[in-house]
């Protein structure tokens, strides 16, 4: 059963001359056909400009394309009249912490959608509960938001999303603002979310480490999808990702070169085990 | 300089003052305005002091803070007096009679009284919003506001906009400090010069600062847009204001504050 299903998306931002006319169109999806099985951990690669953010905004009907169609569990995202079904089928975390928070209070931030959403006051409380302790900032509830970290923050915004009881998260670069710590506490959350919770996760990243951990990697560029596969199989590939300008994981880089001076080593090497275990193997031999 | 302002602060706690359903506290403090106002002598004006301080007092809140509060509106607390020692002129003899200044009695007296009423005022104030969060106090506004819905005056939206602006206020300041700094680390001179210089000196921190604010806006838009936001139709709260005895009690208290301060002027006219 897929949750997200893409077929031939086709989008432009128009362009508009002095006068607001349009006057032409910037394409920046070109004929994205994807379908997201429900319970995946699915990262979608790509460098600045290739159209990765604009794909995330289809999931959940921000934008709706020019011609092709998005559906989520079956549904239409340019149906108005669903489109709230869609928004809190499929939640949405953006980069800045900072731009996401509605309310000062902690916990007054995370009611926000189940507010909205009309749910009365005690099962707000025990969304709201809920939601904090999946991320595992329950006892910041009643802190500032300005007071907290960056990684916190980031948190709080999941956690925010997470209380309209979603199928599926879609996360655009959550940790591109992120220190170090902040990253790596984010990253846990998102794969405690997915693992736990059964939540289908689609990150939208640049950070190939990042990428390494999902189950399937989406690779994008130039608003098209050149490669689609399980970390492993897309890393080993590093020509084909050096040209899409993105880099491979450090391990990987390293088999790369030992490849390319005559070592038989294999490419499929994402964590240090994994090479490791490979570079152990040959001096066996 | 800009981390010195308080309003819109909260601080969280579990005091009675914190406890209290917020729309009594608003239209309590309305009304500790309204006894301020009608205390015309030195007995009333003591009686609500000491009811407010009392207040605060309970409320768990540290007195530094009540300094802090005070600490902004100094100039014009010290205008006020000056205003009131040099120019309210007495019946008898004046104390000081120095060039054309004459200080009477009555000045002195005035000078207090207004000191005092201002402080007064000013802590009522801040008392409200540091034990209130800003959300619960929009909450409130909304709520008492709500019966102006029929004459359509958008109460949803005008609270859901003082929600959002007090929750980016130290997200802008804090973004203004490091505009100052960038402005700075590239030569520009804000602390010098006259008025007219430093005024222009603020157009290259305002302007990035108005930029930056309009993007925020943007994708606060969207991420709200995201978590379903429609408006106030249909909308439920996570907290419930429910009135409690202590709120009538409280009530209770401040009109019969009142009551004494209308007798008084009555009495002492």
């Amino acid at each position: 059963m897929n949750i997200i299903e893409v077929e031939k998306l086709c989008f432009e931002y128009p362009i508009t001359d002095d006068e607001g006319n349009v006057i032409g169109g910037n394409r920046v999806l070109e004929n994205i056909d994807l379908k997201i099985p429900k319970g995946q951990f699915l990262a979608v690669l790509g460098h600045n400009g290739c159209g990765k953010s604009t794909l995330a905004k289809h999931f959940n009907g921000i934008l709706v394309g020019n011609s092709g169609k998005v559906f989520v569990n079956g549904t239409d995202t340019s149906d108005d009249d669903k489109i709230y079904d869609v928004r809190q089928t499929v939640g949405m975390v953006f980069q800045n912490p900072d731009n996401q928070l509605v309310a000062t209070i902690v916990e007054e931030d995370v009611a926000f959608a189940p507010e909205n959403l009309g749910i009365p006051p005690a099962e707000i409380r025990k969304r709201v509960d809920e939601a904090l302790n999946a991320v595992d900032m329950y006892k910041y509830r009643l802190h500032s938001a300005h007071q907290l970290s960056g990684g916190q923050k980031q948190r709080v915004a999941i956690a925010g999303v997470i209380a309209m009881r979603p199928q599926c998260i879609v996360l655009d670069e959550p940790t591109a603002m992120l220190d170090p710590k902040g990253r790596k506490s984010v990253m846990k959350t998102i794969k405690r979310l997915n693992k736990e919770f059964g939540i289908t996760v689609v990150l939208i990243t640049h950070y190939m480490d990042e990428a390494a951990q999902a189950e399937r990697v989406v690779v994008m560029d130039s608003g098209k999808i050149i490669m689609d596969d399980i970390p492993k199989k897309i890393f080993s590939q590093v020509d084909r990702l050096t040209e899409a300008g993105l880099d491979v994981p450090q391990v990987t880089q390293l088999a790369y070169e030992l490849k390319k001076e005559g070592v038989d080593i294999s490419l499929e090497v994402l964590t240090e085990e994994d090479v490791l275990k490979e570079l152990k193997h040959l001096l066996d031999k | 300089m800009l981390k010195d302002i308080t309003i819109g602060q909260y601080f969280p706690g579990n005091s009675v003052i914190h406890r209290m359903d917020s729309r009594f506290k608003i239209v309590l403090d309305i009304l500790y305005v309204v006894i301020l106002f009608l205390a015309n002598n030195f007995i009333s004006l003591a009686v609500a002091g000491i009811f407010i301080f009392m207040a605060y007092g309970v409320s768990e809140i540290k007195p530094v803070m009540m300094f802090k509060s005070l600490k902004p509106l100094l100039p014009l607390i010290l205008f006020t007096a000056a205003l009131n020692l040099f120019f309210v002129k007495g019946t008898d003899e004046p104390l000081v009679s120095w060039w054309i200044i004459n200080i009477y009695q009555e000045g002195i007296s005035t000078a207090v009284f207004m000191i005092v009423r201002i402080i007064c005022l000013i802590v009522g104030m801040s008392l409200l919003t540091y034990t209130t969060s800003p959300i619960v106090l929009t909450d409130a506004i909304e709520r008492l506001l709500s019966p102006l819905k029929k004459i359509k005056l958008p109460v949803h939206e005008l609270a859901m906009m003082m929600t959002i602006a007090l929750r980016f206020i130290p997200t802008l300041i804090e973004e203004t400090d490091k505009i100052m700094s960038a402005q700075k680390a590239r030569g520009a001179d804000l602390d010098t010069g006259g008025l007219m210089k430093r005024a222009k000196a603020l157009v290259p921190i305002l302007i990035p600062l108005f930029v930056s604010a309009f993007k925020r806006a943007n994708e606060l838009a969207m991420a709200m847009e995201c978590r379903c936001y429609r408006g106030g139709e249909g909308r439920t709260k996570l907290r419930q204001l429910k009135a409690q005895p202590i709120d009538y009690i409280i009530s209770l208290l401040m009109i019969t504050v009142l009551g004494f301060v209308i007798v008084d002027n009555i009495v002492f006219v």
